[in-house]
């Protein structure tokens, strides 16, 4: 927990949860959950604080600015918010807990088949940047939601900035498809000849 | 001999033109008709062999229409023999104090030039660096930025719009002091800041093994066969799935065909011709090893060659 003098910031830390549950394909046609793996959110406690006195005086606090810790889902993410008001409180600050928001959530995923991101990005050209040089990910800035997604050649994508699970829940829904159309199937004494060649789209 | 109307003559009468007066002089009564006439013929003789450095036609350098009025550059010299006459010379002086607006430019300018001749690279690609550079200092945005990564990355996006991709490693190596973490974030940068500016015109592919693979062929001194197979090699191996960077793809490439020729190559060499690490290379050769049969040409090598390939 990071905390200002009035707002505090909470990163939740990774938690994987491997559920074996069955997908509702009426919420996510793709048949593909994506996993949340960090939220980060800002909550007032509507008081100065004194960081010196909170880090000597209570337990598990480190007053390093750089530092900070996580938590994995929203109401996780709330409720040690609301542990760490009181801890607050218990030092003596009349702390509230005002305007809790959660401000990104990431989330991963797998789609199970290779990617051909030379491609993808050459047809949606306005939303990619692809430097396997710098980085090996291809990093895709969807426009509505607006989140960023690191697809990768095996198959794994990365969605961050959203600011709700159901911002994550479109953005995959929409980049599934798109990613389907790329997938690289393997050749096997085919060489050379490539019949997929996608018309370019625009996604909004 | 000319003919003219003469006023005291009052009538059309021969005229001879003299040279070393300029004057056009009427023959019957010597009434002068024009003086100081201006001669428009050639000042001095130019000669086909004579050397191109003092060529007086010209009266400064190539006119650059990226700096303010073109860089015209009149400036107050000294005098001769330096007479130490106050006015002239702290007129010189004082001219040359007052700022140039074009000195950042021109200083950068010159620093990409330098990196391009370390490089080898045309005139074309400096230009076009150097048009860069302008379009973003033009959006001041760069201000106190690192400047060296700033113009690494210009250079590196001219490469890449001329079609002659350089990897950021070889600009790493002319660029004074910028890391490949940096010139990636500048480039970045500068892309965004182009874009929103002109558009799509930042049309920038992705790049490709096969581009490198010309020029690090040649600083290995690899045989014109060579080249060929491994072009080849690189062209089929864009249909298998192998999770590299292009750049360790063309080494472990070029590693694999120069060990099936007769000129071996030690991996030293080809490290450093790459800029890819030796460890990478005989990884990269591993995931390339499999399909060894698939993507060498058989005018190149024989099976049996191929089975003498090391394994990795």
């Amino acid at each position: 927990m990071q905390i200002g003098s009035e707002q505090v910031w909470l990163h939740m830390a990774q938690y994987n949860l491997e559920g074996c549950q069955s997908v509702d394909l009426a919420e996510h046609p793709s048949g593909i959950v994506p996993t949340l793996q960090n939220i980060v959110s800002t909550v007032n406690l509507g008081c100065k604080l004194d960081l010196k006195i909170i880090a000597l005086q209570a337990r598990n606090a480190e007053y390093n600015p750089k530092v900070c810790t996580g938590a994995k889902s929203e109401e996780q993410s709330k409720l040690a918010a609301r542990k760490y008001a009181r801890v607050v409180q218990k030092v003596g600050f009349q702390a509230q807990f005002m305007d809790f928001k959660v401000q990104n959530v990431v989330a991963s995923c797998d789609v199970k088949f290779p990617i051909r991101l030379e491609r993808l990005a050459l047809h949606h050209n306005a939303f990619c940047s692809f430097e396997p040089e710098i980085f090996p990910g291809l990093i895709y800035r969807m426009k509505d939601p607006k989140i960023v997604l690191l697809i990768f050649v095996s198959g794994k994508i990365v969605l961050t900035g959203a600011k709700s699970r159901d911002q994550i829940k479109r953005g995959f829904e929409q980049i599934y498809p798109v990613v389907l159309e790329y997938r690289k199937v393997p050749q096997i004494g085919n060489e050379g000849k490539d019949s997929r060649d996608p018309v370019p789209r625009q996604l909004t | 001999m000319a003919e003219a109307f003469c006023p005291d003559c009052k009538r059309s009468t021969e005229v001879v033109f003299d040279h070393s007066a300029g004057d056009t002089v009427c023959l019957e009564c010597g009434l002068v008709l024009e003086a100081h006439s201006i001669d428009e013929t050639s000042e001095w003789r130019t000669f086909a062999n004579e050397s191109a450095d003092n060529d007086p036609v010209r009266v400064g350098g190539p006119s650059n229409p990226l700096l303010t009025d073109g860089g015209l550059s009149t400036v107050i010299s000294k005098p001769n023999g330096a007479q130490g006459d106050f006015l002239s010379s702290s007129l010189g002086r004082w001219q040359n104090r007052g700022s140039n607006p074009d000195r950042s430019l021109i200083l950068a300018f010159r620093t990409i030039a330098n990196m391009a001749d370390r490089l080898g690279l045309v005139a074309t690609i400096k230009d076009r660096a150097n048009e860069i550079y302008k379009k973003v200092e033009d959006l001041k945005s760069i201000r106190g930025r690192n400047q060296d990564a700033i113009l690494a990355a210009c250079l590196y996006i001219a490469c890449r719009q001329e079609d002659r991709p350089r990897t950021v490693k070889e600009i790493c190596s002319v660029a004074n002091g910028a890391t490949k973490k940096e010139i990636g974030r500048a480039k970045e940068y500068i892309v965004k800041q182009l874009e929103v500016e002109m558009g799509q015109s930042m049309e920038m592919g992705t790049i490709h093994a096969g581009d490198f693979l010309r020029r690090f062929c040649s600083h290995l001194g690899m045989s014109n066969q060579a080249v060929k197979a491994a072009q080849e090699a690189v062209h089929k191996s864009e249909e298998l799935d192998i999770r590299r960077s292009p750049i360790s793809i063309a080494a472990a490439v070029i590693y694999m065909i120069t060990q099936l020729s007769e000129e071996k190559k030690p991996l030293r060499d080809i490290s450093l011709a790459t800029g890819v690490a030796e460890g990478t290379i005989r990884n990269s050769y591993k995931d390339l090893y499999p399909y060894a049969a698939r993507i060498i040409p058989a005018s190149f090598a024989k099976e049996q060659d191929l089975k003498n390939l090391c394994s990795p």
